[in-house]
């Protein structure tokens, strides 16, 4: 019955003959009377419809919207995305380089291609990264990621705003999709059962919008989750991000290495942006990272040399342990040194910025007119740097199923066949969240028996090749 | 074996040739004029006509049957050439091609198929689940209810009136219900264009499938209301075979496929054990009977 009361700008007259006819049908039962009542009520006359709406105009829902548009079968639907932010003002790739980047996997890269993204990117500016280096702080343990012979990159070091860039510039392309800025929801109203099949949501400005398919793209916060009714699960680290650009000293070289230490307060990450330009993600306990914003460069930049460099009490136990695996491979202690990432000298002015860690996932993705995707359905550490490309691997899942759904003649937000996109994601992210949650909890200690069996455990998979392959491909999301 | 089902191909046959006759005396179809069996049938189906639309209801496995039947009647009828490239991998796949579903039941199916673009008729004796149908229809798009009709009559009264103008029949879930299946796939043929496709979705009669489809999900798990299959009813695939050579169709694609009640998933499987979809074309050449 939300069916027929809907207006599409242009049909206004066809609308009113509908509900006309809603009118005349509804005294056939009691049921469609309550559902024309429900809709009347909330529905000003201005309901636009569009296929799918999209909430939140972040990385995640701009790349939805970009995949939508690309995707041959879904081609014919009118897609609207709606962001809170006023209009995205654009990258300059000669510009200084931004504090907030992501390290972007090959599965990620694939779905840039797939929408003719990424050649945007790649003509722009990022960095490559051929091996990644993590060490602890407690014990020599360490491991070493990289490809055979460094023939292809790890992950890739993207700007955001460059990755919104590239995306936004392909949905500014797209006939089928809208950008509605400055768009704050008020409220939602999702479809309760299969009969009634709209999803309504009302901006704070009055306007009101009905679609098929609700999209969730907004964040830890989702207003769209709040009104699925889902579960939720979370956990707040009380620990905070603190990210920033760095200078590199002479001894950067090429640069491509990404670095990460787990220090007892949290991991330090270096994340290589050019030659000379790294950006740093330090994850550290709320005052610390509150104090390490306020500190005037040169002594923060003193701080982060010593984060890296700074030889912390040992467990000595675990540091033998070590050493015995290492020699029961047959390799000698110089073959794992650690190497000590290139001295910072600098850091760019007003790039430190803060944002608080925390765990959250949903129970469910899925509802009856309604979709989840990115951090609205999960959000981990950023110690492995998964959580922007766990977003994207929920777009490109949450895309194959739509086109599939709607070329079987599904209706975009049947739940008989959003859960197949659920399903999907669930077996993908569920293991590595545990597992980006597991070492944050790891690596949270510095309980003498829990740091010899993760040192033992670090060393064991940089010894065996097997199962490093293994956590490397779940890492680059293949 | 092959005498065997001959012969019951024959007897079949003439209880078609009753049912017909008896039909071409009464001047409209009630359901009252259905004999004993058929009633009960519809009688039971109607009873959950309200819960046909609940996807978590008892009707849940019919709603994920979609996921596969849909496809499968969509790649069929692609597969014969009368899709216009350009359609292919669109929404609109079907546009064109005019289908009849006998037995659409709340029009699950029906609804699905007119989302493809194709124009669908749905028919069914049950008139409450017409009733149902049409209800659920007036919710959906004004595009779409202009693509569905439903019609309460039986198929060899629609028929008389549509001899040879369906690109396609489906007769989906439907024929473990029926006894006299030759007389219902007969009149099914007739109104399929020649080089037109039968679609057709039911339970294999073998022991899996009674221990699967009635003991298990009727009286075990309760996924299907009790009483919705019997044995005497269901029917192999070379049966459908058989019945379907009689009438100038030739199958040409047999699938099985199977329910994983734990995940509410209908699957497609190397073996026609379980359940079955068959497509079969109406050969251009007709040899009239």
């Amino acid at each position: 019955m939300l069916g027929v009361l809907r207006i599409q700008g242009a049909v206004a007259s066809a609308g009113q003959a509908r509900l006309l006819s809603a009118r005349l049908l509804a005294s056939k039962s009691s049921t469609d009377m309550t559902a024309n009542a429900r809709c009347e009520s909330t529905n000003s006359p201005a309901t636009e419809h569009f296929d799918i709406i999209i909430g939140g105009g972040g990385l995640v829902g701009t790349t939805l919207a970009a995949a939508l548009a690309k995707n041959t079968t879904l081609a014919d639907k009118r897609v609207l995305l709606l962001e809170g932010a006023p209009e995205f003002r654009g990258f300059d790739p000669s510009g200084p380089y931004q504090n907030r980047v992501s390290a972007i996997n090959q599965n990620s890269i694939e779905l840039f291609k797939s929408i003719d993204a990424w050649s945007h990117i790649e003509s722009a500016r990022y960095k490559p990264v051929k091996q990644m280096q993590v060490w602890e702080s407690n014990t020599d343990a360490l491991i070493q990621f990289q490809h055979d012979n460094f023939a292809s990159d790890v992950a890739c070091i993207i700007e955001n705003d460059l990755i919104l860039d590239a995306v936004y510039a392909r949905v500014k392309e797209a006939p089928n999709v809208e950008i509605l800025n400055k768009a704050r929801v008020e409220c939602v109203r999702l479809p309760r059962d299969s009969s009634s099949n709209l999803s309504e949501l009302q901006l704070q400005d009055g306007r009101s919008f009905s679609c098929d398919l609700l999209i969730g793209a907004d964040g830890a916060n989702s207003v769209v989750r709040k009104e699925m009714n889902v579960d939720v699960f979370s956990l707040n680290y009380d620990r905070m991000g603190l990210v920033a650009t760095l200078e590199l000293g002479e001894d950067a070289c090429d640069n491509s290495v990404a670095w990460q230490r787990f220090l007892p307060n949290g991991p330090v990450a270096l994340l290589p942006l050019t030659d000379r330009l790294s950006s740093l993600v330090w994850s550290t306990t709320n005052e610390q990272a509150k104090k390490l914003q306020a500190l005037p460069p040169a002594e923060f930049v003193d701080a982060l040399n010593e984060a890296f460099c700074r030889q912390y009490p040992r467990v000595e136990l675990a540091d033998k342990a070590v050493q015995a695996l290492n020699s029961l491979f047959g390799h000698n202690a110089s073959q794992h040194q650690v190497q000590y990432p290139p001295r910072v000298c600098g850091v760019k002015d007003k790039s430190r910025a803060t944002f608080p860690l925390g765990f959250l996932h949903a129970s469910s993705y899925v509802c009856n007119g309604a979709a989840l995707v990115g951090d609205a359905a999960h959000r981990v550490h950023p110690l492995a740097g998964q959580g922007v490309n766990l977003g994207f691997s929920d777009v490109r899942y949450l895309v194959e199923s739509l086109a599939a759904g709607a070329y079987a003649g599904f209706k975009l937000g049947d739940k008989q066949h959003l859960i197949k996109y659920e399903r999907k994601c669930l077996a993908k992210n569920v293991p590595i969240m545990l597992g980006v949650h597991g070492l944050h909890t790891l690596y949270s200690t510095q309980f003498s028996p829990v740091v010899l069996l993760r040192s033992l455990g670090l060393q064991l998979t940089q010894n065996m090749p097997p199962i490093k392959n293994l956590f490397m491909r779940g890492a680059m999301g293949q | 074996m092959l005498r065997k089902s001959l012969f019951a191909s024959e007897k079949l046959r003439q209880s078609l040739v009753r049912v017909l006759v008896r039909n071409s005396t009464r001047s409209s179809s009630t359901a009252t004029s259905l004999d004993a069996g058929t009633q009960k049938e519809v009688r039971h189906h109607e009873n959950h006509a309200s819960e046909w639309w609940n996807q978590n209801g008892t009707m849940g496995a019919l709603h994920a049957l979609n996921e596969i039947r849909v496809p499968f009647i969509r790649d069929g009828i692609v597969s014969r050439g009368t899709v216009k490239p350009g359609y292919v991998n669109t929404t609109k796949v079907l546009l064109g091609q005019h289908i009849l579903e006998v037995g659409c039941g709340g029009g699950l199916l029906t609804e699905q198929l007119a989302r493809l673009g194709a124009q669908v008729t749905g028919i069914d004796l049950g008139e409450k689940l017409i009733e149902a149908a049409r209800d659920h229809l007036k919710c959906s798009s004004p595009e779409l209810a202009s693509k569905v009709m439903y019609k309460m009559e039986p198929v060899d009264q629609h028929a008389k009136a549509n001899c040879e103008s369906y690109d396609a029949v489906i007769v989906s879930e439907v024929l473990e219900h029926v006894d006299d299946k030759v007389a219902l796939l007969e009149a099914s043929v007739r109104t399929l264009k020649p080089g037109g496709s039968i679609f057709i979705t039911t339970l294999n009669k073998t022991i899996p499938s009674w221990f699967g489809g009635v003991i298990l999900s009727e009286y075990v798990l309760n996924l299907v209301p009790k009483g919705t299959h019997h044995w005497d009813k269901m029917i192999s695939p070379l049966d459908v075979q058989r019945i379907l050579d009689t009438m100038n169709c030739q199958t040409v694609l047999v699938n099985g496929s199977t329910y994983d009640f734990w995940n509410n998933t209908w699957r497609w499987i190397n073996n026609t054990q379980m359940c079955y979809a068959l497509q079969a074309v109406k050969q251009p050449l007709s040899e009239s009977n």
